[in-house]
């Protein structure tokens, strides 16, 4: 059923490959300016404080320093970071540099200077005298009567509830979830915790803010979201956003922290005082706890259902820590309740609400999965409770409750993007197989009847299922420009933002299969806010569908227009006429036209013009991909060491553009789930330092660690969607740490609901 | 972390680079792998005194025990056919577990008795086997037992000295490791070494070594002696289980917990010396 393309579907070779391969300066800063500065941060070594005076004389007197900058002298425009569709929906609680800091590694002051070592010079030499104030270090503590108020700046704007440290609330009630659960047979809660984690993207946050020959400013820099960086750095700066142009090179990974505007501003305020250019980048360290990190959060599930399995209450309660600032904290927090409960659509009883607060940790933010990751954890541990006070097989209770394709749920309509969404009907699911394929693979019957048992290691398997979402619905916005050259080739200019994900391997194909040639025959730019149309970003698994449907539609004009030309050649009308190949030919007389002669004609020879269009794409819908995995764990009962022996996962992403890309997308969550699972956590002090910011202690899975892993890419045809194809980006990162949870459970009976499963937690349920 | 270096030497000879040593009076050092003079990094040094070419790179067997010369790399090690064959596999066995392949290409086996990091596995294995180091100063050659350099000052002593060569004694039983930790690649939670002697289905001598508890690997005397004497089997590991969880000294960091290693010390010496026992046996027959 899947879309047989003459390159769609195919695995060819990604465009980047090659210079990717030969290791060619790409990236950020691989860009080498002759007298360019050295932008560095001085942090707060406080949770929280006020400055009471800052002296920047002796450091400004260490040669070689240009400029220092703190609250005392740049403008004060709170802002979010958050990179979103604007007006976004993220409290304003951010200044470039503020009276107060409210975490440890908050921005108190920024340095620019000739070298590094005179830059660190120069941050060691200012002194600033703070007030200490009481820290709040954690989600329970910021609700606490008397809590101290962490943003009790009059100036932020659009925080929920800032004296009682609420940056963001939601209550959706559907039905009547008291009579649900009175009328359920069977009624069972889980409680899952989070905590705080990183996305340890392999390129560090980095920027390089220069001028051009007419002085306007130019930032280089390693984002997502390149056209909410003009538009927020223009805000903050105070320079009209066409005095800023936004190019963002080869990205070596975001997972959503560089959706974040973090450092972009900065590095144009140091360059715009200075007059020079600035290059920025964070160490490590400063990327653990200085940029964002997961939302750590609390989410407690609790599933009424009749005898038969069919789910009919589902109340979800969140309570999410966003850190200091709130970038992303209602958005994330909608997610948990909006990319699950639509799974579960039998249940008409619903109630999700919940908080996301504000404590003196670092800044929580978007990371892969955006709250589903979290509602996932708790919604399907307490199915595979569920299921066993059932006496039914986990499977089976999915089937029973699952969304199907032609069905809906009230949930849509109930929450979008910081506001209310919009009615939705799934038009593809392939779940059902997904279960089919993942259940096989793994050995589900046999191994679930019959538990292993070797010594002291305790085997089991263990599933969860999930969606997400393809794009924001009526926010996020593509457009992309193709142009023909004379000799038969073209151009594809998008603001989509590949980060490695492969995405412009991904549009080119788009094109290519449109235009009825090879890859190679296409060159893609992304992406320059001067040169490149807009486009919202990377996040929200939306590029594939969002920015390929931008670019589906301008490939079918070029077409046209081609057709158009040929017709003029061949003396035949362009209904007759057929492009593939790199030719086009009459459907009659089988005469044709190569583009190559197309190209020259339009170009030289008759009835001149560039063959060129340009078309936007807003999805009026978000259809989500589905997931079934599974996994096998061995438990050592002894000393709680978990190892997850194989991983099984299916997914529908409608057509895979590019099935190797596709897979990748899916070996990489869950890897990356696999840790959440089993070893990442930031540590802090009693006084909210970070005691493990480094890849030494906090432990990331390395190829080493990945288990025997299968990914199947299950067909589907999203109709709506470019070529049939949906996303698969973000919905891989919800599977593993419940599937894991419900494996251990399998095998050594006890449930872990706090992440990670670490040895001692482990252990330590074991021995009750 | 600054990097102040000023100089950098390639030493021709254990002399040269004894009196580049001397000179810098404690702001130079000896670079073997550099891992660990890149992690944490001594913002006083300014001179570094590469020891690559001292020759210092080999593996020998010598009467049944192994010479292995400071400046051997791990993956080297784990590749020479000496090391692999000394006590049935033992030390491949452990240096098969230390970090990851690329980091093992670049750490020397002296380096890491150098550093001697508490968490580290090599300190415990060295130990069980009772491990000789050999360095050379100022005043001329010497040689001890890894255990009693670590007992004293050796940062110090170190600090002024270049070790040549480490040797690893004979053994007629047989040695197993253990180690737990969060993930492959990942240092210790916990680990241990354990050697047995058996003689007629009794074990005849016991060396037992546990680290990262979270200090650096040492004996257990009491268990050595718990052990000897006894037969092998269940019973046995069940009493060390117990009598570990009752009587170990762990403590706590922030990788975990004291009551953590508590509990899980018993097992894991317990599967250990099973494993070293099932390995005696074997090569009895
Ligand atoms: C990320 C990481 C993971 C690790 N994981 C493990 C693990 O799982 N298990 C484990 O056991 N170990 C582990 N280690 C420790 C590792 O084995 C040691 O760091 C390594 O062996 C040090 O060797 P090197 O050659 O790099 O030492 P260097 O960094 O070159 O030197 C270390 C110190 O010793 C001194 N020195 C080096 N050679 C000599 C010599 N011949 N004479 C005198 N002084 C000398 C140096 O001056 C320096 O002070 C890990 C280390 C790192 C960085």
């Amino acid at each position: 059923m899947a879309l047989e393309g003459k390159v769609v579907g195919r695995n060819v070779r990604k465009v980047d490959g090659l210079a990717l391969a030969c290791g060619r300066p790409k990236f950020t800063l691989d860009l080498d300016l002759p007298g360019a500065l050295v932008g560095k941060i001085l942090r707060s070594p406080y949770a929280h404080a006020r400055i009471l005076r800052i002296d920047t004389s002796r450091a400004e007197a260490v040669p070689g320093v240009a400029c220092i900058l703190h609250h005392g002298n740049v403008d004060r425009v709170p802002y979010t970071t958050a990179g979103q569709g604007w007006p976004e929906p993220s409290p304003y609680d951010n200044f470039l540099f503020d009276r107060k800091v409210r975490f440890v590694g908050d921005r108190v002051a920024a340095v620019a200077a000739e070298t590094e070592e005179a830059a660190r010079e120069a941050l060691r030499l200012i002194e600033v005298d703070y007030e200490v104030l009481p820290a709040v270090l954690s989600p329970e503590e910021a609700l606490a009567a008397g809590a101290p108020a962490i943003h009790d700046e009059d100036d932020a704007e659009g925080i929920y509830d800032a004296q009682h440290n609420i940056a963001a609330a939601v209550d959706i009630p559907v039905g009547d979830i008291e009579r649900g659960f009175a009328e359920s047979d069977v009624i069972v809660e889980a409680s899952c915790e989070i905590p705080y984690s990183q996305h340890v993207a392999l390129e560090p946050h980095c920027v390089i803010a220069y001028f051009d020959e007419d002085g306007r400013l130019v930032l280089r820099t390693s984002t997502q979201v390149p056209f909410h960086v003009r538009r927020i750095v223009a805000r903050v700066v105070g320079l009209p956003m066409e005095k800023i142009r936004v190019v963002k090179p080869r990205i070596g990974g975001g997972f959503g922290s560089k959706q974040e505007v973090i450092l972009e501003p900065v590095a144009a305020a140091l360059a715009l005082r200075a007059g020079r250019p600035v290059v920025m980048a964070l160490d490590r360290a400063e990327v653990f706890t200085a940029t964002r990190t997961r939302h750590p959060m609390r989410v407690r599930v609790k599933l009424g259902a009749k005898k038969d399995g069919t789910l009919h209450a589902i109340e979800m309660e969140a309570l999410s820590n966003t850190g200091a600032y709130g970038a992303h904290s209602l958005t994330v927090l909608s997610n948990t309740g909006s990319k699950t409960l639509p799974l579960y659509n039998k249940a008409p009883h619903l109630w999700f609400h919940g908080k996301a607060v504000y404590t003196n940790l670092p800044v929580a933010g978007a990371y892969r999965g955006y709250g589903a990751t979290q509602g996932y954890f708790a919604l399907e541990v307490a199915m595979d409770m569920l299921a066993e006070r059932l006496g039914m097989d986990p499977i089976e209770l999915r089937l029973v409750n699952h969304i199907r394709a032609g069905e809906t749920s009230p949930i849509f309509e109930k929450i979008g993007e910081g506001r209310e969404g919009k009615p939705q009907t799934v038009k593809s699911c392939a779940l059902e197989e997904c279960l089919r394929v993942g259940a096989e693979k793994i050995g589900w019957r046999e191994k679930r009847a019959r538990r292993r048992r070797e010594g002291s290691w305790a085997y089991g398997v263990g599933m969860s299922v999930s969606m997400q979402g393809s794009g924001i619905t009526g926010i996020d916005m593509a457009a992309a420009t193709i142009m023909m050259n004379e000799n038969g080739s073209f151009r594809l200019l998008v603001g989509a933002t590949d980060i490695g994900t492969g995405s412009d391997t991904v549009l080119a194909q788009i094109a290519a299969e449109v235009l009825g040639v090879p890859v190679e025959r296409i060159s893609v730019y992304s992406s320059d806010t001067d040169f490149t149309p807009f486009d919202t970003g990377a996040y929200a698994s939306s590029t594939t569908y969002v920015s390929g449907m931008a670019v589906l539609r301008a490939a079918r004009k070029v077409r046209e227009a081609i057709l158009e030309v040929a017709a003029g050649m061949l003396a035949e009308p362009p209904e007759d006429l057929e492009l593939a190949e790199e030719r086009v030919t009459s459907k009659k007389t089988g005469k044709s036209v190569t583009l190559s002669e197309v190209g020259h004609r339009a170009t030289y020879v008759v009835d001149q013009r560039h063959i060129i269009a340009s078309a936007s794409f807003v999805p009026e819908e978000s259809p989500p991909p589905f997931a079934a995995f599974f996994c096998e764990v061995a438990v050592d009962t002894e000393t709680g060491v978990v190892r997850v022996e194989r991983f099984v996962a299916a997914a529908d992403c409608g057509v895979a553009i590019h099935p190797k890309l596709a897979a990748g997308q899916l070996e990489g969550a869950i890897v990356q789930g696999i840790g959440h699972a089993l070893s990442e956590e930031l540590l802090f002090s009693e006084k909210g330092r970070c005691t493990n910011a480094n890849l030494f202690d906090y432990r990331i899975p390395s190829a080493l660690d990945v288990p025997a892993l299968e990914v199947v890419l299950v067909d589907s045809e999203e109709p709506s969607g470019p070529l049939g194809a949906k996303s698969i980006a973000e919905v891989g990162i919800n599977g593993p740490l419940p599937a894991i949870s419900n494996a251990i459970y399998h095998a050594v009976g006890v449930r872990l609901t706090r992440a990670p499963f670490t040895p001692a937690r482990v252990l330590a349920a074991l021995r009750g | 972390m600054r990097l102040k270096i000023k100089r950098f030497h390639y030493a021709r000879d254990v002399e040269e680079a004894l009196s580049l040593l001397s000179a810098y009076r404690g702001r130079g050092a000896i670079l073997a792998g550099g891992l660990d003079l890149a992690r944490s990094f001594n913002p006083k040094l300014e001179g570094l005194i590469d020891i690559s070419g001292l020759g210092l790179s080999y593996v020998h067997e010598q009467d049944g025990g192994l010479r292995i010369g400071a400046t051997t790399t791990l993956t080297e090690v784990l590749e020479s056919r000496a090391a692999r064959e000394y006590l049935g596999g033992f030390l491949a066995e452990v240096v098969g577990q230390v970090a990851n392949p690329p980091l093992r290409n670049q750490a020397t086996f002296g380096g890491a008795v150098a550093s001697a990091h508490p968490w580290a596995d090599l300190p415990t294995a060295l130990v069980a086997v009772g491990a000789e180091v050999r360095w050379v100063d100022q005043e001329g050659e010497h040689r001890a037992r890894v255990e009693e350099l670590w007992q004293g000052e050796f940062r110090r002593l170190l600090s002024s000295a270049v070790i040549t060569e480490i040797f690893l004694p004979p053994w007629e039983g047989a040695f197993a490791f253990g180690k737990l930790s969060r993930n492959v690649g990942d240092i210790a939670l916990l680990n241990c070494a354990c050697g047995l002697g058996i003689e007629d289905g009794k074990v005849a001598w016991a060396r037992v070594a546990l680290g990262a508890t979270p200090r650096r690997g040492r004996r257990l005397l009491w268990l050595e002696d718990l052990l000897t004497g006894e037969a092998p089997g269940e019973e046995l590991w069940q009493v060390v289980r117990e009598q570990v969880e009752a009587n170990v000294e762990v403590g706590a960091d922030r990788r975990a917990s004291a009551a953590w290693r508590r509990a899980a010390a018993g097992p894991l010496l317990a599967r250990t010396l099973a494993r070293a026992a099932e390995k005696a046996t074997a090569r009895q027959r």
